[in-house]
């Protein structure tokens, strides 16, 4: 399996790296524009221009990196390079398995490389001189160890989450129908799922109101935990300050996103396994 | 195991329309085996479903006594009617994932293969001719060294002197371990080197045998049966 | 080599090993070539090929030793007698065409002593 993922990155690692190149390109360019704006206080037409450009970009290179990404899989299904994929000796389960790594390292890599950029362009640019370890000192103890592990790990699943939906719609859509040309099917799939899923989880979250607090490790209601939202946002943005409830979980309705993913997952490998015509 | 195919009441339904319609086929360790038919007489189809590509419909389908998966993809060497490999490639990386994913990919047989097809390890797979994509992906299948070889198609569409060196490179690595299914509608070029025939017609099997036997039968060869067979 | 007879491929091959054998081309006790590598020369099956070597050892007109390959045979006597044959099936398949074309004997005898005549002239 990890011989399959070799081979999947070094098929899209140059459009990734391209695509970081010119993001932080862009990036780097509008920090620079609005701070010398900030300085001097006027707005010239070039520069509007520019900014305006540069943020269409981002989106739309947001978007074709992500359809890029998740296309590797539909390629399989649509193109013929499936005809090497599924005929190599290996599961279902171990190509999707694959592709879902694959892709979760390259939007975690893309968010965090993008992220860190910013906070050291706002370091730089920043008009208050925060030196970085008091920046640090502050943040721990502002946010919770055990918060920071909460929330990497539930940005990791809702990735998995939401490409695990998209596969299975991709096969799904596949098998469904043979005709190859309705291939933006998956798409409206992918939404009827996802609006089904997220429809059932608030269901099940509001017959079975019990909450697990990450932070003391209770289990309650939400009353009986105290909910508390207060967020204050810092004028330099350097620091998010939240109130503890921000890490409780609904038991029965994570549970049950758990489960559809673990068989969505299953799904699309027996999919693959068993239904595909190519 | 004497059979390294067996096929038992085969049917293959694309929504209403029959493609196989219960075929029955056995193939002999050590045969060749050409599947003959026009295009659209289901010969991809029976192809794909042995290599894993296409699901049947109903009937069995074992290959060394298992049925289609990963253990039967491992001793199945496959050669698609398109070219399936990354675009990425270079020569060399189409080489390296063989070698990854098949332990019986013999690198020693594949640099002879590539010599004798006169291509080189850098060249880049985006960059081959029609006939150079043929020439390359048979090596990679030829390369191996599988119980079972499944090559569709494999002289389609290529000039006749690439047509030769195809037809010489899968004499030069035929062995008798192993089992060769092969699908043509060129069955003139082909027919010396079957050991048996099977005739596809609209899904169904409507002639097989020896290749020998029905010359012998006949008094003709397979080239004019097929004539006969299907009316041209 | 083409197949374009219709007789069975291993036929052919056996007709091709018969006449070189009776040309001398192959002499008696010669080693004859491997089942894989006239299978590669010709572009036959291999299977084709042992088939044709095993219906030649049946007449015994080659034999095999373990290991070593196949030879054709060392017997004189095997090889004229198979000389005399493709002779025999030779002249009948001429008088054959000769009579469809719609020639008496005679007219045959003349023709063949005619090509004599002018042969020996040479």
């Amino acid at each position: 399996m990890f011989k399959y993922m070799k081979y999947e990155i070094r098929g899209t690692y140059r459009y990734i790296l391209g695509v970081l190149a010119l993001v932080l390109i862009l990036i780097t360019g509008l920090y620079v524009y609005i701070d010398r704006m900030g300085r001097t206080g006027e707005i010239s037409a070039i520069g509007g221009t520019f900014m305006g450009l540069s943020v269409m970009i981002l989106f739309g290179t947001a978007l074709a990196t992500f359809l890029y990404i998740v296309g590797s899989f539909r390629k399989e299904l649509y193109e013929d390079r499936g005809y090497l994929t599924f005929t190599l000796p290996l599961t279902g389960n171990q190509i999707v398995c694959s592709k879902l790594i694959v892709a979760s390292i390259w939007f975690l890599g893309l968010g965090i490389a993008i992220g860190l950029y910013n906070i050291l362009m706002v370091a730089i640019f920043a008009p208050v001189e925060v030196s970085l370890s008091e920046l640090f000192r502050e943040m721990s103890a502002i946010v919770a160890v055990r918060k920071v592990l909460f929330s990497i790990i539930s940005g990791i699943f809702s990735i998995v989450n939401m490409l695990i939906i998209i596969y299975f719609s991709m096969a799904l859509g596949r098998v469904t129908f043979r005709n190859k040309r309705i291939g933006g099917l998956w798409f409206i799939i992918f939404i009827i799922i996802s609006i089904l899923l997220g429809s059932v989880a608030l269901t099940i979250s509001d017959y079975l109101p019990y909450y697990l607090d990450l932070n003391t490790s209770r289990i309650g209601t939400l009353d009986s935990i105290r909910i508390n939202y207060q967020i204050n946002i810092d004028v330099n943005a350097v620091a998010v300050k939240t109130s503890s409830d921000m890490a409780t979980i609904n038991i029965a309705s994570t549970i049950f996103n758990i489960a559809t993913t673990v068989l969505l997952f299953l799904g699309t490998g027996y999919l693959i396994d068993r239904k595909i015509d190519l | 195991m004497k059979n390294i195919v067996e096929i038992k009441g085969l049917t293959k339904k694309y929504s209403s329309k029959v493609a196989l319609n219960n075929i029955n086929l056995n193939i002999e360790k050590g045969k060749v085996v050409g599947i003959l038919g026009p295009n659209g007489s289901g010969k991809t189809t029976l192809i794909k479903i042995l290599a894993g590509l296409l699901r049947q419909t109903s009937g069995e389908v074992l290959i060394d006594g298992r049925s289609i998966g990963v253990y039967t993809k491992s001793i199945v060497s496959y050669l698609p009617d398109r070219s399936f490999l990354y675009k990425w490639m270079k020569i060399e990386d189409a080489m390296n994932l063989y070698k990854d994913f098949y332990s019986d990919f013999d690198e020693e047989k594949f640099n002879e293969l590539l010599s004798f097809m006169k291509l080189e390890r850098n060249m880049k797979i985006d960059a081959l001719s029609k006939g150079m994509h043929e020439k390359l992906n048979l090596s990679l299948v030829l390369a191996r060294n599988s119980k079972l070889y499944i090559l569709d198609e494999p002289i389609g569409g290529v000039d006749p002197v690439a047509r030769d060196q195809i037809i010489d490179a899968i004499i030069n690595n035929y062995n008798e371990e192993s089992s060769m299914i092969i699908t043509t509608h060129l069955v003139r070029d082909m027919e010396s080197i079957l050991d048996e025939v099977v005739f596809l017609k609209e899904g169904n099997i409507v002639l097989t045998g020896s290749a020998e036997a029905l010359r012998e039968e006949r008094g003709k060869q397979i080239d004019d049966i097929y004539k006969e067979v299907f009316g041209e | 080599m083409d197949f374009n007879d219709n007789l069975p491929i291993y036929m052919q091959i056996m007709n091709l090993i018969k006449s070189k054998m009776a040309s001398g081309e192959i002499s008696g006790g010669d080693k004859l070539p491997s089942v894989r590598e006239l299978s590669k020369e010709l572009k036959v099956n291999p299977n084709t090929i042992q088939r044709a070597y095993q219906e030649l050892e049946r007449e015994e007109l080659v034999f095999t030793q373990r290991g070593m390959g196949t030879f054709a045979t060392e017997d004189m006597e095997v090889i004229k007698s198979l000389k005399r044959k493709m002779a025999r099936e030779l002249v009948n398949r001429f008088f054959m065409e000769m009579k469809k074309l719609g020639f008496s004997i005679d007219e045959v005898k003349s023709i063949v002593f005619e090509w004599i005549e002018r042969e020996d002239g040479e």
